[in-house]
Order: structure tokens, then sequence, then C-alpha cells
């Protein structure tokens, strides 16, 4: 199937990453931010102190007790950081020198079938790779979803693309792909750009591959399912990131968890935008030290319009694969409402201003304004290729009408595919934290 | 503009939490944001975001109002002159019609800062760009002839009943310049209900205004009609132009079309409810055209082309039912919206033999609809997403 985006922006935010892969996967630290995972309780089952492998437990989930969630190292568990009411906020990993890894026997797929493949990720503390829509959160492995989704696109501000990210690691993807096959109680859709030759895509077996083309978000999974095989009352289809569709193959092909990942490091604070190879779980600082410009700078693990903003020390997120950082910017221009406009100044997707740059744009962490009701200029709908009715379902959610936002198709929304809306918003109205809310109030009523 | 940042910083202390003038915290705010672009920083993902907020926004709308505001100003000065027989250059015009404006523009800025303000104290919120729009249109709306106290009292009624105490911009059903100005109608219907012109002339001074001109005969014809004034030139060119008499800015169908193309452009104004509305009323006035042979209403008989330049429908459709908050919130209920007032407004000017002129009344009656109008979309929307897997 060929799938057109017409609705939406590509976000033209400097410091882009170019040249070759730098290899940085060597540092004294790693370390876990359990808020990534989304909607989960978890309970440690190790302590400061504890010894631990690459890809041993650290803890499992309260609310779905099976699911393991493994180490990005192998050391010693060096510090356990607690938040307000004893929310787990990090887990820090000193390394060793010779780092142990924890490793199963290898099987082989062909012969297993899903319940024994279930199991064998279960037991090697992989499940966190497969996460379900609707919610974005750890699929729970009694389920059998109705399709499975990975996006071989991404239209992210200042992402790597999935063919570059998997160079080198062709056959791990195969193996991954194989896999999600068997895990699959429907197809396995993969996405990938209009025009793409990549070899890594093509004789999959088993696997229904979609041609996309349009600007973000075209690259995000949510809009993809929406297009191709919508989210009803009741659906579950599971997701996987296409480099952890070969994390995945790798833990097949050897029995062990392969942490690497391809990031892209950019953003207008950038010295040299670049390309990383690193690991799940490196300390952020590290990977952009003696990279930045300024010294006021926000640091992002993933992308500037999903991702999470740096708290002290901080690691790369689990499902992250950008590290974007801006600068931040007091300065007050004077009347600046009353502006003609100025490309340098001034980025706009409407218009606004008389002068808007073509080129690449400054972004700094600035609201650009202050926050009020909605003024419905169509800001939202302009950026969102989706058959919903943001307005509609932000007042449902703020009445906490959960029939209502249910029949407005909240269960097919991720606040990723409101993240354009939310920056396009005038009345600078945290929509995609909404959306969230939404989600949340939904997952708990059912 | 440094000494002004640093004044403002200074300021800071005394209107916050614990500062003595804290009570006027929001008046600070106003003016502080006013003159500088706040710092506000993002603290939730997306971290990045668009320049655009809500004082811009009011900006382009004012940018949009400027030709139909000066072309108000000339021709207040042209009508007066005309009145009295004077000749008198474009300059003495404008200077003229500044002095008549400038007083109406104070009273309505300052009555709905005043409301405004206090709003803003009392509710502890701050205060909102809306008004700088509904300040400007207010005055652009009127008659020249009006009373200042009478725009004090009207503007105060459309500022509190019209929007602040439904919460503000974003929150009101109506339009707070239109409610303004309904207000004028129906408490001074003697002056303000659109039979007789208004212009600054010599005391006794009257006409009829083009719509009332073929509303007054019965079996004539509208064109002929309006050829036939011949105190005021109400050819179609000329009214296109503007240089007849009416409300302020309302008489110039050109100076409003560049604002509206403006509005259009920068994807302010919603282009469905603009396009709708003239569709609306061009259907409408052809079909009354066709009926015009059956009934002895001389109305019915005006070409669309008449009605688009007559009275305050361009104005109306442009400035007033683009208004956001009020019209209605979707793309498919926008060009209801905007169609229905096309629609009602030749209904209201022919068949309605109260009131020569129907925008206002249309668009107020469809922003009360506009709500139903959504309510039906969005049911669609989910009528579409249930039978998918029911």
């Amino acid at each position: 199937m060929k799938i057109k985006i017409q609705k939406g922006h590509n976000i033209r935010i400097s410091g882009v990453p170019t040249g070759a892969v730098e290899r940085a996967d060597k540092f004294r630290e790693f370390g876990i931010v359990p808020a990534d995972y989304l909607g989960i309780k978890p309970k440690l089952v190790v302590k400061a102190g504890d010894k631990v492998e690459l890809g041993s437990a650290l803890f499992f989930d309260k609310k779905n007790p099976q699911v393991n969630y493994p180490s990005p190292a192998g050391g010693t568990i060096k510090e356990i950081i607690y938040g307000e009411r004893r929310i787990i906020k990090k887990i820090v990993i000193a390394t060793d020198d010779d780092e142990a890894i924890a490793r199963l026997d290898t099987i082989v797929v062909e012969n297993s079938n899903r319940e024994g493949i279930i199991e064998y990720i279960l037991k090697a503390n992989l499940w966190p790779l497969i996460r379900q829509r609707p919610f974005n959160t750890t699929a729970r492995p009694d389920d059998t979803p109705k399709a499975i989704f990975i996006s071989g696109i991404d239209t992210a501000p200042l992402s790597i693309d999935p063919t570059m990210a998997l160079m080198g690691r062709e056959r791990e993807f195969r193996s991954g792909m194989q896999v999600l096959t068997k895990l699959s109680g429907g197809a396995v859709h993969l996405t990938v750009p209009i025009g793409s030759s990549a070899v890594v895509f093509n004789n999959l077996n088993g696997i229904t591959i979609h041609k996309i083309s349009g600007p973000h978000p075209a690259g995000n999974i949510g809009i993809q399912i929406h297009h191709i095989d919508p989210i009803n009352p009741g659906d579950i289809i599971w997701t996987v990131n296409v480099q952890h569709v070969a994390t995945l193959g790798s833990l097949f092909n050897t029995g062990q968890f392969d942490p690497t990942v391809l990031i892209a490091v950019g953003g207008p604070a950038v010295k040299n935008p670049n390309f990383l190879q690193t690991r799940i779980g490196a300390p952020l600082s590290d990977l952009v030290q003696d990279n930045l410009n300024t010294t006021a700078n926000r640091v992002i693990s993933g992308d500037v319009l999903t991702g999470r903003a740096v708290e002290g020390e901080d690691y790369l997120g689990f499902y992250h694969s950008t590290i974007s950082v801006l600068s931040i910017d007091h300065r007050r221009p004077f009347l600046g409402w009353a502006k003609i406009g100025n490309s340098a100044k001034v980025y706009t997707l409407t218009n606004a201003y008389l002068k808007t740059g073509k080129r690449n744009f400054s972004f700094s962490t600035k609201l650009n304004g202050a926050c009020r009701a909605v003024v419905p200029i169509n800001a939202w709908e302009d950026v969102l290729p989706m058959d919903i009715m943001p307005n509609a379902l932000f007042r449902s959610i703020l009445a906490q009408d959960v029939e209502e936002m249910e029949k407005l198709g909240i269960l097919e929304c991720d606040p990723e595919d409101f993240a354009l809306s939310t920056f396009a918003c005038p009345s600078k109205i945290e929509l995609s934290s909404v959306i969230r809310q939404g989600l949340e109030l939904m997952e708990k009523e059912m | 503009m440094q000494f002004l940042r640093r004044f403002s910083e200074r300021m800071k202390p005394a209107f916050e939490e614990d500062g003595r003038l804290k009570l006027l915290y929001p008046v600070y705010e106003m003016l502080d944001t006013l003159l500088f672009n706040t710092d506000k920083e993002t603290d939730m993902a997306p971290y990045i975001r668009d320049s655009v907020d809500l004082k811009r926004i009011m900006t382009i709308v004012i940018f949009a109002l400027l030709p139909a505001f000066f072309f108000g100003l000339f021709n207040i000065g042209y009508q007066q002159a005309l009145a009295f027989g004077l000749e008198r250059s474009l300059l003495t015009n404008f200077w003229f019609g500044l002095k008549v404006m400038l007083p109406i523009i104070i009273v309505s800025y300052a009555t709905g800062a005043v409301w405004e303000v206090l709003f803003a104290i009392v509710r502890k919120h701050e205060v909102d760009e809306g008004f700088l729009v509904t300040g400007l249109l207010i005055p652009m709306i009127v008659p020249p002839t009006i009373p200042l106290w009478q725009v004090a009292v009207a503007t105060s009624f459309g500022m509190v009943i019209g929007k602040l105490v439904f919460g503000g911009t974003g929150m009101n059903i109506f339009n707070p310049a239109l409610t303004t100005r309904a207000f004028l109608f129906f408490a001074y219907p003697g002056k303000i209900s659109g039979d007789s012109v208004w212009a600054l002339g010599p005391d006794g001074y009257s006409g009829a205004t083009p719509l009332a001109v073929p509303a007054a005969v019965t079996n004539g014809n509208a064109v002929e009609l309006l050829n036939g004034v011949t105190q005021f030139d109400y050819s179609w060119s000329n009214m296109f132009y503007g240089l007849i008499p009416g409300s302020i800015s309302e008489t110039s169908a050109l100076a409003i079309l560049i604002g509206a193309v403006f509005l259009i452009l920068t994807k302010v104004g919603s282009w469905r409810v603009i396009v709708g509305g003239l569709l609306g009323l061009v259907g409408t006035a052809l079909l009354t055209n066709i009926l015009a042979g059956q009934s002895s209403n001389t109305m019915l008989s005006l070409p669309p082309h008449y009605h688009l330049v007559m009275g305050g429908f361009l104005f109306g459709i442009t400035f007033m039912a683009t208004d956001p908050v009020t019209a209605a919130h979707t793309n498919a209920g926008r060009w209801i919206y905007g169609i229905m007032i096309g629609v009602l407004t030749v209904v209201i000017r022919s068949i309605n033999p109260a009131y020569p002129e129907g925008t206002m009344l249309a668009i107020l009656l469809m922003n009360a609809f506009a709500p139903l109008i959504d309510y039906f979309v969005v049911q669609a929307n989910i009528k579409k997403r249930v039978a998918r897997y029911a």
C-alpha cells in the first residue's frame, strides 16, 4: 500500500547531524530512567552495591510481574536515586572493566512456537523492547496483537535515518523480523519511504510493506497505524523501534542483550552535530561533552518534539535514538509582536510574519508567548494528518468524559502525534500533555 | 530601550507576591509583555514552539483593519464636506475625520481597558489580547454622529456581557464588538436602525441609506431606484469604493477586500467562512432575483453584486464572522456557518420589513448556532468511526 501524508511539517531546525558514525560506547557509568517506560510500577530486584550483568533484571512491573527490565551494563549498582514519594528516578550502574554479560542458550526461531518465543524473550528480560498501542506502554505477554507495526521511516526533527541506523545489523534485523512474524496474531507491517531502495528492507518473508511519503509526522507509528489498520476499542497493536528489531534478532542469534544503538546528536547548541554508535543508557553529559556552543543549554534525550529534558546526571532513554540540545535564551525583544518579521528571529507555520526564513532555524527553549484560552485558527488541525477532531477531543479530556473521549478516537492517539499541533498553537496550550492525561484516564477506566 | 527594560525589572518586585501593588500584577504583566516579548520557557515536550502568539494574531487583525480604518477617516471628512457643499483636499478630509474618530477610539479603548483590567484583577488572570481588536472594531462600526457616552455605555455592555462574564477571549459565545453594536441598535433604535444616513451635516441633514431606498418602494426596480437617487451617488462603482455615508469603516468594499485578502493569506482569518458567506449571499440574492417578478417587494430585485457592496455585509463577514472563537470550530462547520450568514443577511434585508440591514443579526444568530453546527460535525466524525468497528 502507498500512503501519501499531506498535512504536517518538517521543522527546519539547525544543527542537522552529518558525517560518519563515531563510536562512543565506553563509559564508566550507565543508567536507566524508569519513567521512560510509561505506566509501570517498578519493583526493584537489586539494591545498591549488588553485582549485575548486562541484560540481567533490575526491576519488574508490579502490574505485570512477568516482565523484567534489563540492566544496560554489567557491573555494580552504584546508586538508586529516588524522587518524591519514593518514585525511582534513576538506577546508576558502575561498569566493570570486564563486563559480565547474561547469556542464554540460543533457540531456533523456525522450530519454536509463539509461547516458546515469548518465554525466551521474557527470560532474557528484553520484553520491554515490545510496546503496545493504545497507550504506548510495554506490551502484555498474554495479549495477542491484531498486528505488529515497525516504522522504517523517521521524520522527527534531527532524527537518524533508519536505513543508516541498521547498517551492519542487517542480519540481526532480518532475524528480528522473523521473530515478530511468529508473535503477531495478524500481519506484521513495515513502513518504508517511497522510493527507498534500502537492501535491508528487501526480501523479507511474511512482512507487509507499505510505502509512505510526506512531512512529519508521517514517520510516527501512530499516524501509520491510523492510515493502515486503525485501532478500534478492544484492539491491541504491538510496535517495536526499528533498531530494537535488530536487538531482538541479535538475542535470538547470540543469546545475549546487544545494547548497541545508533543515535543522532544535533540541535542549535551543538558544535559538530554528528552520529554516534553508543549504548542504551549511556550518560548524556559524556555523549555531548565538549560538543556544545553555549553554556546555557538544555539537553534532551529524544527529539525536540517528544523527548525528555535532562535533570542532573542523566542517561540516554531506552527508546530514544536522538540527543537534541537547545540553547536557553533570555533576551526579550522590544515590541516583538509589532515587527514585520526577521528570518533569523522568527519561525512560524502561519504567515503572520512577512519574512520567515527558508534556512534552518536556531530554536531556543522559548515558549514565544503566554498561555491563553483556545483561539481556534486551525493551527492544530493543519498539521495533524488524522481523521480526529482535536478541539472536541481536547474538551472531552478536560471534562474527563471518558465515553466521549473513546468515541472521538483517543485510543488511536498518542502525545507524539499531537506534538506538532502543540508546537503550532498560538495560545501555547500543552496539547500533547493533555492527550497523555486523557490516555492515562482511559487506561485507568479500562 | 535598555532603560525601559531596567525600569520594568526594578518595578517588578512591587507587583509580585509580597509587593505592595500585588493587586495590580495583571496591569504590570500586561504592560511588561506589551513592551518586551516574554522570556517564558517550555517546561515539557515539545521543547520548541512557533513564534506566533495571541498578541501577534491580534496584531495581524489590526493590520488587516487598517485600510478600512484609514478610508473611514477620509470618508468622514469627505461626507461632511459633501453635506455642507465644501471643497476640501484629501489631507483636510483626513484631518477632519481624525478629529471625529480619535475621541471615539479613546473612549472605546479606555472603557474596555477598565473592564478588562477589573476582571483580570478580580479573577486573578492575565489581561488577554482580544481587546486590542475589539477596541478598534467598535469605533469602526459606529456612525460618526454617535455621542461619546453611547460609545462608553455600549462598549461596557459588549465587553462585560459579550465576553468577560464568560471568562474572556476564547470563552465567549458572541463577538463582543458585534454585541456592542447590537446594544446600540436596540437601545437607541431612533438613531441606529439604518433607515437614514449617518453623516456629519447641518441640522436636520438626512437621507435614505442605500438599503432603505429599494425597501421603501413597492413594485420597483432596485437598481433604477438607486441610480435615481440625487442626494448621494449610489451607483455600484461609488458604493464599491465606499464614497457613501454609513458607519465609519463599513462603506468601502475595496478597502475591506484588501483586509480580507491579508487575513486569508496570513491564515489568521478563515477563508472558509469568508468564501462561504459570499457564496451564501450571492446564491440567495440570485434566488430572490428569480422570485422578484412574483412579488411587489422591490428588495427582491436587488442583484447580488449590489448586495455585496451595500450595508455592512463585507465588513461583517471579513472581520466579525471570522472571529475564530465565536465562529464554528470545525472546517465543515465553518462552511455551513459562513453560508448561513450570507443567506440570512439577504433574507433579513429582503423579507424583514423592520430592518433594512441584516448582517449584524445574521452573524449574531449564527454565533448562537455555531456550537450546534459543530456538534453535528463532531457527531458525523464519531458515526464514521463507530461504523468502522460496529
